[in-house]
């Protein structure tokens, strides 16, 4: 019984993926990441030719739907050995010789595993499909702007193949600070706006210090295992050695210096995740235009710390506490976050905190043993949040800017909406994890691993809190958008006269006086199609009518065109079909069941719970005594309170949890409520005392930063620099005043001083060819 | 390859001197000094073709001039790969400078181009030297016309700035030769004659005691370390640097200050390295007290001349903690630094200095938010700043990389576990860590300079009227004066291997020297060798 524990298929998983032969890949696959390269040259070169066309976006377009297409020629031609094609030779460093040779090298190279593709294959389809939306988004700004902007899109794309596809630590860290730069040029896009400018500083600076923490745990795993190349690395026999201790929970014969590379990691991965303590970037990075939110701030860079901590993996089980600190950080933050998405009024300042909070659901899932649940929820929370972005930016977009959900109702019932309510729809219930959508399969698959894990189950609880928590936000979102009465304000933007922001349409000329007073329309502005409204807008912006004139024409919202409703269509139907893969391409040679875990399980990121290796009924993994890191478990694991198998149970209790949230949003935000502003939770709210305030302003956690770190640090550097002027170089004056005073002494003039020193220079030399002289005299006289 | 290239470097730019000064007026002077240094770039392509690599630790092209023979007075050159690099990044320089002073410049510009090219061939002439005494000459010579370059065309503050400049490094070099001068002495009691030849100075400074080594290597960093600058003694650069012409800035922080750096790799640590190893700790953490110490008051400078000035400083400090390391990881990082910082410091100050010339002030609360105005310059601007922050993909990253990872890797600890290891070297990760938060501040800097200058509502200085020769945004000569820089950066984040494989072999030779040179010292140690002849 015992022999056959030591033998279990989780641990022996990882180190058949890399003992797999590593051999070179066809060299089309550098086209994934290089055409996006190609693609961020060409729209440099349209902005410096001034081009005032579409063309930048059909260019990144179309060779990012190539890139995706080779993608998925990768995908399918893939024979399950791990592969990797150089570029070319990028840092090497050689010493010593012979048996004392040893090197640091990182080359221009990616690395193919299943782990690689399944990343990539989301990464390039809802890059390509969030940049025809942006073509349509950002028509506002054709010209140098919109060149700008698909140059930065383009470059992140390539950056994060480069993050997700590089062969070694090194280009890991190149496309890490490459998305960092991409995010940092895209929150700051709209330069003139100062919050933009001050958001793009934070999210780069407080990135930095995750990337500090990236930098050392590559350093010392270069120091420890003497390789920052995946193929090695995983293969290398003292890991292997490692393994084998923390299979059987003998962690004390691990040296601390490895355990402490997972807790560097981990520090990365918090920063570009957004992971508590380092979450405050993100949702200041909504600032950007809102498809850059869908795609880096939701979809793709900030899973990069999910996909670190999964490429990563068996280092992550040769440590004992490295796991549960993730599962820990994730859990705190998914509560957290949630806690704030419920106090908040900005739609899209909801979505960011929803985002923060189902980041840590992903890192919970990878703390408590399921990679394969966290991959699969950073899939569909892919699809569905960048859905709910896209939708969020139609509405910023139809509305002028306008995101407060206090001055938006019944969207519904507006004509040319249609397209976007659905999309909001589906991307709310997946959200919720309503029962057979795809984020309540995924979210369920961490929440049961949570309770099957040892030592875990108050995390499950906690999580299966924000779950709760999260449908209610979630709904109360969308019962306040896009049910009840119809009544809406215009928002403030596009009255900027130096630059528009979001907002296509609305041209000074247009909306005129708005800003100062936002215009509420109760009727149903039955006659205005999206036609009427453009043709609308040329005349007014041809003409420039005075303001007063202006001022009396009612606003129209701009409902979305073709482009928009198209990728909005294909995400609502990819986020519908996305809980399908959790019923096909499974394989039952291995542990798994679904398409996540088949892709998980073959690669350097195959482990998940023993439990669920032994016994399949049906469908599902039953919880079964077993050894993990933490050790031989010998009772077999029970859904606390209710009893039975977490797996199983998880569908209920999670299914009702969701609907309690929904609902309790129904009756707080729809039930009675006549106008945008008033609903049952005002008065709800109220009961709460202060607590609902501390929550809108986010705990107060930017001012404890500004208060702890960041003034005594502004406090440090004027000292500094007090210290610099005062002391450093007062004791170099003062040093400096001898001279002089000697020199006043021999020459009372300061005239020619330049000849002084020239002088000084010639005496110099002669000193030494003085002091050259005497020498070879004493030589002279000894020999 | 012959002598020849490197003769004709050092003339090339005085006989452009000489046609500066007496070709005609003012209105020549651009013209002579641009064609001047273009000229030189021929040799130096020729050196770069010519260089035999398989042999890059060997000085080639080299020849030497008896001059007092009794004496073994003789000058000599000679380059190996390093110098070989330096030198080409120094004649790069050369037409950046001068395209970059054509407006900037606008009166006794003859006197100014023949400084320039006279400051040019002194650089040429410290790295292409073999022997002490051209070495120690040409080192000098450069203070000359960079003092003269600030003093007669600097801002406001130049006289301080430019006295301070000289005293400060002239002081510090007196020691630094006391140092060297008692190297050859030792040396001629070592072999017996007379020797000022680099080569040999340096196989018999090895043979020093300890005692006598610390000796020498303190006089050497007093002089080196100024020049770098290291904390404590930097306080000239900032004020040098923020006075300084654009294009004194730009030679300042390209070549300028790797003659400190370069000075200690070339004679610091072959001429004592039981003493270099034995002080590298102590010398790790002035050059990590400067990246951190540096980098925060470059965070609240209004004056964006002067913020780039202590980012220098603070950017040094990785090269020398990179030598500090003395692994391979560590000095080709450190070499790797002294080429790359040239590049995007340099870019940095000529972006100031295109700046300047339209709005006369350095002051961010004056002047920001042009990226409206000057979207081409607010480009660029970030594109430096993106290199000076280290960004992987442009040139700072692989230097800082290997910099930081040579301390890292720089403990005994991972010596004796017969892992990839230094020469008896122990700095280790916290050295690595702590230097690491460099990198942050590096960003909190940058970015608040870039967030200010380039980006935000558009402010100009109060009466600001547009400039009557300059457009707006930058023209088609600003733009060619950025391209080598740019371009470089680009090159060598993407392609270090280009640099890094040249140096392999000089900085691997270096390490053996130090590895014989600590052993050889523990062996003596405690025997006071002077007097023992052979």
């Amino acid at each position: 019984m015992i022999a056959d524990l030591l033998t279990t298929p989780a641990l022996s998983m990882s180190t058949d993926a890399a003992s797999l032969s590593v051999g070179t890949g066809p060299s089309w696959v550098l086209l994934i990441p290089f055409l996006a390269l190609l693609g961020a040259a060409l729209c440099g070169v349209y902005a410096a030719l001034g081009v005032k066309t579409k063309a930048p976006a059909w260019t990144i377009v179309a060779l990012l739907a190539a890139s995706f297409a080779a993608t998925v020629a990768m995908w399918l031609g893939f024979d399950g050995n791990p592969y990797t094609v150089k570029a070319f030779d990028w840092i090497q460093v050689r010493w010593g010789e012979g048996t004392g040779a040893a090197a640091f090298i990182a080359n221009f190279s990616f690395y193919v595993d299943t782990l690689t593709i399944y990343w990539m294959l989301f990464v390039t389809g809802l890059a390509t499909l969030i940049a025809l939306y942006a073509s349509e988004y950002m028509s506002h700004d054709v010209g140098t702007g919109y060149s700008r902007f698909f140059a930065a899109f383009s470059l992140f794309v390539f950056s994060m193949a480069c993050l997700v596809m590089g062969d070694n630590f090194i280009m890991l860290y190149l496309g890490w600070e490459g998305v960092g730069l991409c995010s940092y040029l895209l929150i700051g896009y709209f330069y003139k706006k100062p919050s933009a400018v001050a958001a793009a500083k934070k999210a780069f600076i407080v990135n930095r210090i995750g990337d500090l923490g990236l930098a050392l745990g590559i350093y010392l795993i270069f120091v420890h295992f003497g390789t920052v190349e995946f193929a090695a690395l995983f293969a290398d026999a003292k890991l292997q050695g490692y393994l084998e201790a923390a299979k059987v929970g003998n962690f004390d014969d691990i040296p601390a210096m490895a355990k402490a590379i997972p807790l560097l990691l981990m520090v990365g991965a918090f920063g570009k995740s957004a992971q508590f303590p380092l979450y405050v970037w993100l949702p200041d990075a909504m600032e950007g235009p809102t498809p850059v939110s869908a795609l880096i701030h939701a979809a793709t860079m900030v899973t990069a710390g999910v996909y670190l901590i999964a490429r990563t993996y068996p280092l992550f089980l040769t440590s004992e506490i490295a796991l549960p600190i993730v599962a820990w950080i994730g859990t705190i933050t998914a509560l957290l976050a949630a806690t704030i998405g419920m106090a908040q009024f900005d739609i899209k300042r909801i979505m960011a905190y929803s985002t923060v909070s189902q980041l840590g659901y992903m890192f919970a899932g990878l703390g408590v043993l399921t990679p394969t649940g966290a991959a699969y929820h950073t899939l569909t929370h892919a699809f569905f949040k960048a859905l709910l972005f896209l939708c969020c930016g139609a509405v910023m977009h139809g509305f002028a800017g306008q995101l407060d959900l206090r001055k938006l109702s019944g969207l519904r019932k507006v004509p040319g909406w249609r397209w976007v309510t659905i999309g909001m729809l589906v991307g709310c219930l997946n959200l919720a994890g309503f029962p057979i959508t795809a984020g309540y399969f995924s979210k369920d698959t961490i929440l049961a691993e949570a309770f099957v894990t040892p030592g875990a189950s108050v995390i499950g609880f906690l999580l299966l809190l924000t779950a709760g928590l999260t449908a209610y936000y979630t709904f109360r979102v969308f019962f306040r958008v896009f049910m009840g009465p119809v009544h809406y304000e215009a928002g403030e933007e596009g009255h900027d006269h130096e630059h528009h922001d979001d907002h296509a349409h609305d041209t000074p000329g247009h909306h005129g006086d708005h800003e100062s007073e936002p215009h509420s329309v109760e009727s149903e502005p039955a006659s205005q199609g999206p036609e009427h409204t453009s043709s609308e807008e040329k005349h007014f912006a041809k003409h420039s009518p005075a303001p007063d004139k202006a001022k009396q024409h009612e606003f129209h919202p701009h409902a979305p065109g073709w482009a928009i409703n198209a990728v909005l269509i294909t995400l609502t139907a990819l986020s519908v079909l996305a809980s399908g893969l959790y019923f096909v391409g499974g394989n039952k040679d291995l542990h798994t069941k679904h398409y996540a875990g088949t892709m998980i399980a073959q690669s350097t990121a195959a482990y998940d719970t023993p439990y669920d290796k032994y016994a399949f009924k049906g469908e599902h993994a039953v919880a079964q005594p077993g050894v993990g890191p933490r050790g031989v478990i010998a009772e077999p694991l029970t859904m606390p309170i209710i009893g039975g198998d977490p797996h199983k149970m998880m569908y209920f209790v999670s299914g009702v949890i969701g609907l309690v949230g929904i609902a309790l949003a129904w009756w707080l935000h729809l039930a009675g409520r006549t106008t945008a502003a008033e609903c049952r939770m005002d008065k709800v709210a109220r009961m709460f005392g202060p607590i609902p305030k501390w929550a809108e302003h986010k705990w107060y956690v930017d001012e404890f930063y500004h208060a702890v770190f960041r003034m005594p640090l502004v406090i440090v550097s004027h000292l500094s620099h007090w210290f610099d002027k005062l002391v450093i170089d007062g004791l170099v004056n003062l040093f400096g005043l001898l001279p002089r005073v000697l020199g006043g002494l021999i020459r009372p003039s300061q005239s020619g001083a330049l000849q002084g020193y020239a002088a000084g220079m010639i005496g110099g030399a002669a000193v030494l060819l003085l002091v050259v002289l005497l020498i070879a005299a004493r030589i002279g006289g000894a020999a | 390859m012959s002598p020849l290239w490197t003769i004709l470097l050092i003339l090339v730019p005085l006989a452009g001197a000489l046609l500066v000064i007496f070709g005609g007026d003012g209105k020549n002077a651009y013209r002579d000094a641009l064609w001047a240094s273009i000229a030189s770039l021929v040799p130096a392509v020729m050196m770069l073709i010519r260089f035999d690599y398989t042999r890059a630790a060997e000085f080639q092209g080299a020849a030497s001039w008896t001059w007092i023979e009794q004496l073994g007075l003789r000058l000599s050159i000679g380059t190996d790969s390093i110098a070989l690099l330096l030198i080409a990044l120094t004649v790069l320089l050369g037409p950046v400078c001068v395209l970059a002073s054509k407006t900037a410049i606008t009166k006794h510009r003859r006197m100014y181009y023949a400084w320039l090219l006279i400051l040019q061939a002194a650089m040429v002439g410290v790295f292409a030297s073999r022997d002490l005494l051209m070495f120690y000459i040409c080192f000098e010579f450069t203070l000359l016309p960079m003092f003269v370059l600030i003093r007669m065309f600097g801002s406001t503050n130049r006289v301080a700035a430019s006295t301070k400049f000289f005293l400060y490094t002239f002081t510090g070099s007196i020691i630094a030769l006391a140092g060297l001068v008692y190297v050859v002495g030792f040396a001629a009691d070592l072999n017996g004659a007379w020797s000022l030849d680099i080569g040999v100075l340096t196989a018999a400074a090895a043979q020093m005691s300890a005692g006598q080594q610390a000796m020498v290597l303190g006089a050497l960093l007093a002089g080196f370390a100024v020049k770098v600058p290291l904390f404590p003694v930097h306080t000239w650069l900032p004020l040098a640097h923020t006075e300084a012409p654009t294009a004194g800035s730009v030679i300042l922080a390209g070549v300028l200050l790797k003659l400190g750096t370069y000075g200690i790799y070339r004679f610091a640590i072959p001429m004592a390295p039981a003493a270099f190893t034995e002080y590298a700790p102590a010398i790790a953490t002035l050059s990590i007290v400067g990246i951190i110490y540096a980098g925060l008051i470059c965070w609240i400078q209004d004056d964006i001349k002067k913020l780039v000035a202590y980012s220098s400083v603070s950017h040094l400090g990785f090269c020398v903690l990179g030598l500090a390391a003395l692994n391979a990881a560590g000095l080709s990082g450190s070499v790797l630094y002294m080429l790359s910082h040239g590049l995007s410091t340099g870019g940095l100050f000529l972006m100031i200095g295109f700046m300047y010339e339209r709005y006369h002030t350095r002051d961010m609360r004056k002047v920001s938010g042009l990226a409206s105005k000057m979207p081409v310059w607010a480009f660029f601007m970030v594109f430096f700043a993106m290199a000076s922050v280290g960004l992987p993909g442009l040139n700072g990253f692989p230097s800082e990389l290997l910099c930081l990872i040579g301390a890292f890797q720089a403990d005994e600890a991972w010596t004796l576990a017969g892992e990839p290891g230094a020469a008896g070297v122990t700095l280790g990760p916290w050295y690595a860590a702590v230097a690491g938060l460099g990198m942050v501040i590096a960003a909190m800097y940058l970015l608040i300079m870039v967030g200010r200058i380039c980006f935000g509502p558009l402010v100009e200085p109060e009466g600001h009227h547009a400039h009557a020769v300059l457009p707006d945004d930058l023209n088609t000569r600003e733009i060619i004066t950025l391209l080598p820089l740019a371009v470089g950066c680009l090159v060598f984040g993407f392609f270090p291997g280009l640099l890094l494989d040249a140096i392999h072999d000089p900085v691997n030779q270096t390490l053996e020297l130090v590895r014989a040179g600590s052993a050889a010292a523990a062996d003596t140690a405690g025997a006071f060798t002077q007097g023992v002849r052979p």
